[in-house]
């Protein structure tokens, strides 16, 4: 008889270990929380009731809605909590993966060896992974193959791109057509001597897999695509099923049943909130960071030394924003945005290391920058109802409201810069479950606190500039940049909850159990047969998209679990 | 409706934020008066109407605020040939998305993927879809929120107004909203937002005269757009900064 795995989260990291775990022969059963979206998944273009359809994602389609699924915010332990959204993901089939912006950059060299390469910074657990850059490379080639990324390789800039993550093979399409603001953008930034390129990104420039090519509806990141041209987890997803794992959707796990060193089922409630319990030989966590440090803390699984949900981490964003008068820049149409520059992710970029060195620091990084993009009118037409408080507090409202509307300064004649940047590891930063807030089912839910430190403030406030002056080089009549993620430096972003979208740590790997949680195949470090396959087991947050590095970290440690028994 | 905050509402969030940061006599140095609507504007009410959650009058009131908000040519002489909150039908949104439970499928989430307007024959969009326990609680408890907001709300508005909101003038009108009452102003003009520039499918944007307003395709699938209507320029579209954009730009303009 067959082994069973019960793998907990059908988005990147559970769909692709349901993937290994079901063709190694075991019974793979899935729990996913939240609604399943489509039909026929191991078909192969599945039915999809996602659509280009901007209320219906602001009315939580595929968020967890905060009035029943609410988390907790602090900036700090002595700050006043906020309850409501925080650095939700869809929980729904498929995961995170639905409606990502499908970017799928990897991880540096130094993000693997970081200790080893960068050094210690004081205050921050800096660590090198179990696994270094070329040990994770083939599977970063797998990932890329089953999922379609499509990009140029020979177009990714020698230095600082192929040199801290070097490719042996071309990727498996091309790139799809170049977004006219992102080129505009780039164009700036050649200006002042940094690198753009077509950024990697898993959505289809032709067809693949019997999925077709992308046709542009501009309902990209954010969105469900409509049309299957951007699969993400559905991709393994298919896999397992074909390999016969069942899945299970609106089926939320709350407790990982144990018996001293082995885990030994779970409990899970259906999505009327009754309770069943399946037994397993094996048992996947894969509900990204948040939700499996809450799942492991509602467990109660052993933690001797106090480590579970410490060093979460969610990369800090600058936004910024550049505004065209003499033009419209139709960024509706098409993908999010199609450039972005790697420059700002190395630690030797010029004048970082002295900035660094003022600021008390042995080095610091930003990570990569994104080139393009916009909001949508109902976002869009919330910004001016916002401005017009200020600029009109007589008349908020009216002739005014529709002038801005059609003028579309913060739309149609913007294009956004996103700078995504490193975190370090810190103890302080840690989801743990709050004392009194509970969802709609009764379970408490996830408190997050979580602020910038002393490495991350310098490097935005050295970085945050350049994100204007490359605005400006590109034409922009406007150009301004705001942190996202506030700090004493960056005071403006106060009321703000982390609304990144990049969730990582709270399970770290590493040999060590007295400083890490699993071991460096993912193996909770107490429970033999208890594995973590999702970002929560990244020792450092890298500078890029998680998503790629967490599907071919999970595939690596997911290959060794089946050979392994 | 609680704005979401995520990746693509963080530029304009981070905008408002901005704000927070600027001295008042900045502010007060980008803010100028504009004139005061005159009168009260004519226009005609459809007879006959029936909502699953209104009753005559508050409807009336809803119907004459929003038009308030965003005006059309008969609320606001300067958006001649400009439909508003009363042209795209965003009193009927609002009564939909109030009564939304009491119809099954509930009126939240419309169906995909695919409308009939952009190459599909079956308008997909028109069939909701039904609703998950978790959202059934999370929409019973938003919505009678809502409901009581906006009881009190008109209740509110015809106090201010000595009787009956809907007979002042269009600038008496203004004067009091601009007050924001209870929060109710900012829950209206969130609402006349959604039901002026969503699918129509949720009830508003009647003919499509939000998105015709503001040059906006809507939904493009499955047709989508071709590489080239992607990667080339549409060509010069000049803004010339006049007015509240102007002002805008200068609030813009001090950033640090």
């Amino acid at each position: 008889m067959s082994q069973r795995a019960l793998v907990v989260g059908s988005g990147a990291g559970g769909s692709v270990a349901a993937m290994v775990l079901a063709r190694a022969g075991f019974d793979v059963t899935i729990f996913e929380k939240g609604a399943n979206y489509f039909t026929d998944l191991a078909s192969d273009r599945p039915g999809t009731v996602f659509s280009n359809d901007e209320l219906k994602m602001d009315r939580y389609f595929s968020l967890p809605d905060p009035s029943s699924e609410p988390r907790v915010y602090r900036s700090s332990p002595q700050a006043p909590p906020i309850t409501g959204a925080v650095q939700d993901l869809p929980q729904t089939v498929g995961g995170g993966s639905v409606h990502w912006d499908a970017k799928t950059p990897r991880f540096w060299d130094i993000d693997f060896k970081k200790l080893s390469m960068l050094g210690p910074v004081r205050g921050a657990n800096i660590a090198d992974w179990p696994f270094d850059y070329d040990e994770i490379s083939p599977y970063y080639d797998q990932v890329e193959e089953l999922i379609g990324v499509a990009g140029d390789v020979h177009l990714f800039p020698a230095d600082p791109t192929l040199a801290h993550a070097p490719r042996s093979r071309p990727l498996p399409m091309p790139a799809g057509p170049p977004q006219y603001s992102s080129a505009l953008v780039s164009e700036g930034c050649r200006r002042v001597g940094l690198h753009p390129f077509i950024a990697p990104m898993a959505i289809n420039s032709r067809s693949y897999a019997g999925r077709p090519a992308c046709n542009n509806c501009g309902f990209c990141s954010g969105y469900g695509c409509p049309i299957q041209a951007r699969v993400g987890a559905l991709a393994p997803l298919r896999e397992a099923l074909r390999a016969g794992a069942e899945l299970r959707s609106g089926a939320m796990v709350v407790k990982v049943d144990t018996n001293g060193r082995k885990a030994t089922g779970v409990t899970w409630l259906d999505a009327q909130n009754k309770p069943h319990t399946e037994t397993g030989d094996i048992v996947v966590l894969a509900a990204l960071s948040i939700e499996t440090v809450r799942l492991a803390l509602l467990s109660g699984l052993p933690d001797p030394y106090d480590l579970a949900g410490r060093q979460l981490m969610f990369h800090w964003f600058t936004e910024g924003s550049g505004i065209f008068f003499s033009e419209r820049l139709h960024n509706y149409r098409g993908r999010d945005h199609t450039h972005d520059i790697d420059d700002f992710a190395d630690p030797d970029f010029p004048g970082a290391r002295k900035a660094a060195k003022a600021a008390g620091l042995p080095y610091f990084r930003a990570g990569k920058c994104e080139l393009g993009g916009t909001q949508r009118p109902l976002d869009e037409a919330r910004s001016y109802q916002e401005v017009l408080r200020l600029l009109a507090p007589q008349k908020p409202f009216g002739a005014d409201f529709k002038q801005l509307m059609r003028a579309s300064l913060l739309r149609d004649r913007l294009c956004g810069v996103e700078l995504i940047a490193e975190d370090l590891p810190y103890a302080t930063n840690r989801v743990d479950l709050d004392p009194s807030v509970r969802d709609w089912r009764g379970i408490p839910v996830a408190r997050i606190t979580y602020g910038p430190g002393p490495s991350e403030i310098a490097a935005q406030a050295f970085y945050l500039p350049w994100v204007v002056k490359l605005l400006k080089a590109a034409g922009a009549d406007v150009a301004i940049a705001v942190p996202e993620i506030a700090s004493t430096r960056f005071p403006i972003a106060q009321d703000q909850v982390p609304a990144t979208e990049h969730v990582m740590g709270g399970m770290p790997m590493g040999a060590d159990p007295r400083t890490s949680v699993t071991d460096g195949q993912g193996r909770h470090h107490h429970l033999d047969n208890l594995f973590v396959a999702d970002g929560a087991v990244f020792p450092s947050s890298g500078g890029h998209n998680p998503t790629l590095t967490i599907m071919a970290t999970a595939l690596r440690q997911a290959t060794i679990w089946a050979g392994a028994d | 409706m609680t704005i979401v905050p995520r990746r693509q509402v963080l530029k304009s969030a981070g905008l408002a934020g901005l704000a927070i940061l600027l001295p008042p006599e900045v502010l007060a140095a980008c803010s100028a008066t504009s004139a005061p609507a005159k009168g009260k504007p004519p226009h005609r009410r459809v007879g006959g109407r029936t909502w699953l959650v209104f009753d005559a009058h508050e409807a009336d009131v809803v119907e004459d605020a929003t038009a308030r908000l965003i005006p059309g040519p008969q609320d606001d002489p300067s958006e001649a040939g400009h439909p508003g909150a009363r042209e795209a039908n965003v009193t009927r949104y609002i009564d939909t998305v109030l009564g939304a439970l009491t119809i099954m499928p509930a009126k939240i989430f419309a169906g995909g993927p695919f409308s009939d307007r952009a190459g599909s024959k079956l308008d997909d969009m028109a069939s909701f879809l039904g609703l998950t326990p978790a959202q059934t609680h999370a929409w019973t408890r938003r919505l009678a929120t809502f409901r009581g907001q906006y009881r009190q709300g008109v209740k509110t508005l015809d106090k201010i107004a000595g009787g009956d909101f809907t007979s002042l003038s269009g600038a008496r009108m203004d004067a009091i909203l601009a007050q924001d009452p209870g929060g109710f102003m900012t829950l209206l003009f969130g609402h006349a937002i959604e039901g002026m520039y969503s699918v129509p499918e949720y009830g508003g944007n009647a003919g499509l005269v939000g998105w015709h307003e503001i040059d906006w395709p809507g939904d493009q699938q499955p047709r989508g757009f071709t590489d080239a209507e992607v990667s080339l320029s549409d060509g010069p579209d000049a803004y010339v900064p006049a007015g509240i954009g102007k002002q805008l730009i200068k609030l813009l303009g001090i950033s640090p």
